[in-house]
């Protein structure tokens, strides 16, 4: 199929185009229906005045002896035609193929009677001559020049006003339909089943109003199917505390051995993956947990000390005097995830605090370790997602840490991006949104 | 050196966990008693004291929290006690900490691991018995500008603004707010402040208070609150009050 132009992209424009083609060629047809039919009935009704106007003129003038006929003259006059006593200009006969309808109808009234000749003078405008002999045998020219009909002048007025109506409201139209898609829309992309759901307004036309109440049910059962999940995951993770404080409590009265040990740490992997599974469920409810104003050096401060303590290395640099308004424990454990990821795969991890134009702030934790291959960034952050050389370390960990680290900078309004720094190593960035300023 | 053996009375709704503490305690020179809910603990209570008792949060009938709240209020209100809570959420801690426990261990955990912190506790509590008693309604300690929240375990300063502190600086200044007005040796400090995780291992204590001077804003040379007694330790030398909560 071959398109001369291109279909537009958006809805609106489509809409307006539609309205607006259909409109103008309805309202275009029937302007020019009225038109003509006003132009026909106009013209038939000047020429039977014409016709009869002329057919009396010469009637008069035949009778009037020719001394007087020249006083009469002016009176006779019309705008668009006079009479002359004489030959007239001399012109071009007229062809039979461009005949006025005036010169049918003086031809159908006076030349019944006089014999008429026609000649086209080029003058301009051009007009045209009837010449004919009185019954006294004197020259009478009949000097016609047609006019075209006068245009009122309020009529491209009238139709620019018209244009205006058509477009205004094709805009309501397209508006008053697009606008509660756009809302929808905007609605649904903002659909967060971690956050409180945000109500739609169920108001406007039926149709509207129905869309807004379905999105808003089916946002209360996405909430409420992710409520069911977390709490699945929490009933488990839960009832299974109970056997495992058992079992290792059995486990310590066991004799030294290889087995005893092995089966510690099996068990400690168990706990581990039971803890960070209730720690995933929880960063993604709602945190009841207020922000508050803390001193943001005092508090990264804290954290790495406690690293430093139990003989890890963990290194700070941030600006003094820095206050932020957060949630001290959903940040504490955002960083400390990406602290013990750095410490897993590097040894060492670097704790640093960017300040951004505009007031956000970035705190950053790098290492010097592997890194994650470009094409698997997006994936690291995925809840048990785990690279194939993490898989087959001993430390392979949950796969869930980085996933709860993601869920709680989203929490805290902020993100969390990981990058491979130059010259190897991770680069993990949480950016807040904007510090309260200097202290 | 005392030779009477320390009582401890373990509270667990689960059979088997109480059997198996009592008895790892028991083969550590404990004397222990069981206890499977509130109702089995005052009845033990009413005639009989005991040195610590270790509560679990998680209970059918009332809970841990309600249990230690009541023994907060009552006769036994000096008495250690031990949380066992089934959530590694800081809000079950703050909880616990609120209702007047010594100190909390998240299960599953290991029994070495309950007994030395029931050792710890009770060193504690023997040693130096705390001036001032934290309580649910008043948990906050002040001195000049500050303000100390002993359940979050954060400073805040006179904006309110939360100033964080590190286990090692929170430990050592709640040692030096329970004893104020009173030199303490740097053996004493160590002991009183060490962790869960014997973490001060290798940190000496200076080092512990150049960082709590620094984060109070305390001058090194003409510290305010915390002075340095030549060849005998520190002191912590402002009043102490316990205020009342404000919500």
């Amino acid at each position: 199929m071959r398109r001369w132009l291109p279909w537009p992209r958006t809805l609106a424009a489509r809409l307006s185009l539609i309205f607006l083609t259909s409109l103008l060629l309805a309202q275009g047809l029937s302007f020019a229906l009225q038109t003509y039919e006003r132009y026909n009935s106009a013209r038939s009704l000047m020429l039977s005045n014409f016709e009869h106007d002329i057919d009396t003129s010469v009637a008069i003038l035949d009778r009037l002896p020719a001394a007087e006929r020249a006083t009469w003259l002016s009176r006779l006059e019309r705008s668009n035609y006079r009479y002359q006593l004489g030959t007239g200009q001399a012109g071009t006969p007229m062809g039979a193929d461009d005949e006025p309808m005036s010169v049918k109808s003086i031809k159908a009234t006076v030349g019944g009677r006089y014999p008429v000749a026609f000649e086209t003078i080029e003058d301009s405008p051009p007009h045209y001559q009837a010449h004919l002999r009185l019954s006294d045998g004197e020259p009478l020219t009949i000097d016609v020049r047609p006019s075209i009909m006068p245009l009122s002048p309020w009529l491209p007025l009238l139709l620019a006003a018209q244009l205006a109506l058509l477009v205004a409201g094709t805009w309501l139209a397209v508006r008053t339909a697009i606008r509660p898609l756009t809302r929808l829309a905007r609605a649904a992309e903002s659909l967060d089943p971690n956050q409180p759901a945000a109500h739609l307004e169920e108001r406007g036309p039926t149709e509207v109003a129905h869309a807004a109440a379905a999105f808003n049910a089916m946002q209360q059962r996405i909430a409420a199917y992710v409520k069911e999940r977390v709490q699945l995951l929490a009933a488990i993770s839960h009832d299974l505390q109970t056997p495992i404080t058992r079992m290792k409590l059995r486990v310590e009265f066991m004799d030294d051995s290889v087995e005893k040990d092995k089966l510690w740490s099996d068990l400690t992997e168990i706990q581990h993956l039971v803890k960070e599974g209730v720690a995933f469920a929880r960063s993604t409810e709602p945190s009841r947990e207020p922000a508050i104003r803390l001193q943001l050096n005092a508090f990264l401060e804290s954290l790495v000390f406690d690293y430093l303590d139990t003989g890890k290395a963990v290194e700070l640099s941030a600006p003094h005097e820095l206050v932020i308004t957060s949630r001290p424990q959903a940040l504490r454990r955002l960083l400390t995830n990406l602290i013990d990821n750095a410490l897993k795969f590097a040894g060492e991890a670097q704790v640093q605090v960017q300040q951004h134009p505009g007031g956000r702030l970035a705190i950053q934790v790098l290492d010097r370790g592997p890194g994650v291959p470009e094409e698997a960034l997006s994936d690291v952050v995925k809840p048990f997602y785990r690279l194939e050389s993490s898989r087959n370390r001993d430390t392979g960990g949950t796969g869930l840490g980085l996933a709860i680290a993601s869920q709680l900078a989203g929490s805290l309004g902020g993100q969390l991006r990981l990058s491979n720094r130059a010259g190897g190593g991770l680069c993990a960035e949480v950016e807040l949104p904007g510090a309260a300023g200097a202290a | 050196m005392d030779a009477k053996v320390d009582h401890v009375l373990i509270v667990d709704d689960d059979r088997e966990i109480r059997e198996l503490v009592g008895n790892y305690l028991k083969k550590n020179g404990l004397r222990t008693t069981l206890a499977a809910d509130g109702r089995q603990m005052r009845a033990f209570l009413d005639t009989a004291q005991v040195d610590l008792i270790v509560l679990d949060i998680m209970m059918p009938g009332d809970d841990g929290l309600v249990l230690c709240r009541e023994l907060r209020a009552g006769k036994h209100r000096a008495t250690p006690v031990l949380m066992l809570t089934a959530r590694d959420d800081e809000t079950d801690r703050i909880i616990g900490l609120e209702m007047g426990a010594d100190d909390y261990l998240v299960k599953p955990f290991a029994a070495r691991e309950l007994l030395a912190r029931i050792n710890a506790v009770l060193r504690r509590t023997r040693m130096l018995p705390p001036n001032l008693v934290v309580s649910e309604q008043a948990r906050l300690l002040g001195f000049g500008d500050w303000r100390l929240d002993t359940t979050a375990r954060h400073l805040l300063d006179a904006q309110g603004t939360v100033v964080a502190l590190s286990g090692a600086e929170y430990r050592m200044l709640r040692v030096f707010l329970d004893h104020p007005q009173r030199v303490l040796s740097r053996e004493q400090l160590l002991n009183l402040t060490q962790g869960r995780e014997a973490d001060l291992f290798d940190r000496s204590i200076d080092l512990l208070v150049s960082r709590l001077r620094q984060r109070l804003l305390d001058d090194a040379r003409q510290p305010a609150y915390i002075k340095t007694v030549r060849n005998e330790g520190y002191v912590f030398s402002f009043p102490v009050q316990l205020l009342e909560n404000p919500s």
